[in-house]
């Protein structure tokens, strides 16, 4: 058959193609936008920002002045991140190294599936596991009155994070050219000098990667953090004691406040600053992976 | 034995055998097989000789290995000692200054002679000088014996094998645990009519049904505005993009549209589909929502399922004169389809089981519902707000008051059951595809 005149399919299929293409980049300029514009009339000056992030007074409904201050909100984010790494990052590392370095055939490929599968447990049965196994678990063996706290919630969250620190460790080790290890091989170091002499530092910056991304992963948590933490405004002043997190406090109140009001506006606000922090350090474990990859091939 | 003095330094001699009806049966060892066969030929000739009525026994050129193989030998050979020796010297020793040389642990002597005729040496020129009491140790030990130092190696790797081994089973057996627990606490609740039958008196009675079916609206709707985007978006990336700085920001974008915590994206949906666009907390909405979630994880594997494909295919469909496009639509896309269908349902399960999202987007603690007819089935609209099962599973946990626990944790194990159902099904997909690849 022969066809007379402009195909148009081509021009315009390729014009759809690439607009999905930036679709990313509009969706993340979207989010920022749509999460600044709701904050907008709270930022031109009405919250006093130096209050916002210095103050642990969070009494957004108080009459007739209400207090906005996160402190209390970024530090319980704080340390419930930087308690479930310390149980995450050497968990998550090791089991990279395991599986990666140690085992092989079947072996592996059960440890990766299992690990896949552990990433694909949705958040909300991460917060009801908390809420209703782990914190009678804590409960019973510590005795504390309360199983939702700090503990809890540090747990759940590092066995959360832990999936993607391994997997993305895992790639870190396995990028590794092959070459290395069978240098060290030849000069006679066990596996162990092998993991810890030559892997380590060669492929330390995919695990920073890891790390970081593990760390963007549980700043940005809410389901969980919010059934497992207790979600009780105060300063972080105990393993056992409840706290609440940035994330927490928006999904907490965002159902309870009247669209438009200052405490609504807050709470974008607060999401901005989630939103800023998450890209941070996203971005940062981007560069640190484009590092490495440009490293390589010079 | 007739060994000629050759066959010594090589590893193995040819011993010929030759049969008793030539009169004395014999064999003669030679250093190579040719010199074995020129043997065989010097052999032949005295045998024609013979008497010829009986059937001849074969010759028989059998090759002999020298060292090891044979018992008893491979000490006896003085080209490779079974033993060597090392002095045991340690700091104080009178023999400590000898540390890192030769006679060592590390670098011992071969044989007993050399060892002795070394010492010899060393008393000579005043290196050892013994105190009272003390004495020099002449140890042996056989050869490819670990020595103390590999044999702590060999020990340091033992543990830290071990170490990585528990690192990896801390993660996996409480899990394991858990979910046997949850599974034990929730068989009371599950039964057929859990899953068929609406949630009654204020949801601490009945079933899932209606939050069941909330998800599945939830997930479709999701699914059919991320997957073509999404897709596109893949196959934009990895075959019209050029690497330039352009592609190097919405490779960022992607990155990072990935890590946007789940709240976040609430919030975006709240201002930009609930408010700004007009559609309200709706099904629609949150559907919207969790589209814009998932949307990276089906650009990402897309990526790489396109990636998969050599370029000889598209180079061949090229230069047949195909366009761009349909390269794509009828060689890249057929060949690459399993990779994306992995992403594909990898983002339903994602959608599946997420809650912040929908929470004020368009996800309700309780819808009221007809008790009979089709409204009873298909509950919902696109403009309606939904019940969804994750939502569901955290309204009855931590919302509601006298629930029974069987029913909390029905939902938990219907929930993850779903997911991790989903999710198998992607690892198999995958698992299959890639043994069959034609590539």
């Amino acid at each position: 058959m022969f066809q007379v005149g402009l195909d148009l399919t081509e021009p315009a299929v390729e014009c759809l193609i690439r607009l999905c293409g930036w679709s990313a980049i509009l969706l993340v300029f979207g989010i920022f936008y749509f999460v600044f514009r709701e904050a907008l009339p709270m930022l031109g000056g009405k919250l006093n920002l130096v209050e916002f992030f210095t103050s642990p007074e969070w009494r957004p409904a108080a009459e007739p002045e209400p207090h906005y201050g996160i402190l209390a909100l970024l530090l319980g984010s704080l340390a419930v991140t930087g308690l479930s790494m310390l149980m995450a990052v050497p968990l998550g590392l090791g089991a990279a190294v395991y599986i990666s370095e140690f085992s092989r055939g079947r072996v592996r490929e059960t440890l990766k599936v299992l690990i896949e599968l552990l990433a694909a447990i949705p958040s909300v049965v991460w917060g009801f596991i908390g809420y209703m196994v782990l914190g009678r678990i804590i409960i019973r063996l510590t005795g504390t009155p309360l199983g939702v706290n700090l503990l809890n919630g540090s747990i759940i969250l590092a066995l959360m994070s832990v999936p993607i620190i391994v997997s993305v460790g895992e790639d870190a080790l396995k990028a590794v050219p092959d070459s290395y290890r069978e240098a060290a091989l030849a000069l006679g170091a066990s596996r162990w000098e092998i993991v810890y002499r030559v892997l380590f530092p060669a492929a330390k910056n995919g695990l920073l990667a890891a790390v970081l991304l593990g760390v963007g992963r549980a700043i940005g948590e809410t389901m969980a953090v919010l059934m497992a933490t207790g979600n009780s405004l105060r300063l972080p002043d105990g393993l056992l004691h409840p706290v609440s997190t940035l994330t927490a406090r928006i999904a907490a109140e965002l159902g309870e406040v009247v669209q438009g009001e200052p405490h609504y506006r807050v709470l974008f606000v607060i999401g901005l600053v989630l939103f800023v922090v998450t890209f941070m350090v996203n971005l940062t474990a981007d560069l640190v992976v484009k590092g490495i990859r440009n490293e390589r091939a010079a | 034995m007739n060994e000629p003095p050759e066959a010594q330094s090589a590893d193995e001699q040819y011993v010929l055998r030759w049969p008793a009806a030539e009169g004395a049966a014999g064999q003669t060892a030679y250093p190579s097989l040719s010199a074995a066969l020129q043997g065989l030929s010097r052999h032949e000739t005295a045998c024609l000789r013979g008497d010829r009525s009986a059937p001849l026994p074969p010759w028989e050129i059998t090759c002999r290995p020298l060292h090891g193989a044979l018992p008893g030998r491979a000490a006896a050979s003085p080209a490779r000692p079974r033993y060597v020796y090392h002095v045991n010297a340690r700091a104080g020793h009178p023999l400590s200054g000898l540390g890192g040389g030769e006679g060592t642990e590390e670098s011992p002597w071969w044989g007993l002679a050399t060892a002795v005729e070394q010492l010899t040496r060393l008393d000579q020129v005043g290196q050892i000088q013994l105190g009272a009491g003390q004495s020099v140790r002449l140890a042996h030990r056989e050869v490819f014996t670990a020595t103390s130092v590999e044999r702590w190696k060999k020990l340091k790797e033992n543990i830290a094998r071990l170490v990585f081994l528990a690192a990896a089973l801390v993660l996996i057996v409480p899990m394991a645990a858990i979910l046997t627990y949850l599974l034990v606490q929730a068989w009371p609740a599950l039964s057929f009519s859990f899953l068929v039958e609406n949630p009654r008196n204020y949801m601490t009675a009945g079933g899932i049904w209606a939050p069941l079916v909330g998800t599945f609206c939830l997930v479709w709707i999701s699914l059919l505005i991320a997957a073509p985007v999404g897709v596109l978006a893949g196959v934009y990336l990895n075959e019209y993009a050029r690497d330039n700085w352009f592609t190097r920001i919405i490779n960022l974008a992607v990155v990072n549209l990935a890590g946007v915590p789940s709240i976040v994206h609430a919030l975006f949906g709240v201002g930009a589909f609930v408010m700004f666009a007009g559609m309200g907390r709706s099904l629609l909405a949150a559907s919207c929502t969790l589209a814009v979630m998932t949307l990276p994880v089906i650009i990402t594997s897309t990526r790489e399922a396109l990636a998969g494909v050599p370029i000889a295919f598209r180079e061949a469909c090229w230069n047949l004169g195909a366009s761009r496009w349909q390269t794509i639509r009828t060689i890249v896309l057929p060949n690459s389809i399993s990779g994306i269908l992995t992403g594909v349902i990898l983002q339903v399960s994602r959608a599946a089981g997420e809650t912040a999202p929908i929470l004020f987007t368009g996800a309700v603690f309780f819808s009221t519902l007809p008790e009979h007819g089709l409204g009873a089935f298909f509950p919902y609209g696109p403009g309606d707000r939904c019940m969804a099962l994750s939502m569901h599973l955290f309204t009855l946990s931590t919302q509601v008051r006298g629930v029974t626990p069987a029913l909390q944790y029905g939902t938990a194990v219907v929930l993850i059951g779903l997911v991790l159902a989903v999710n198998s099904l992607s690892i198999g997909l995958r698992v299959y595809l890639r043994s069959r690849k034609k590539w």
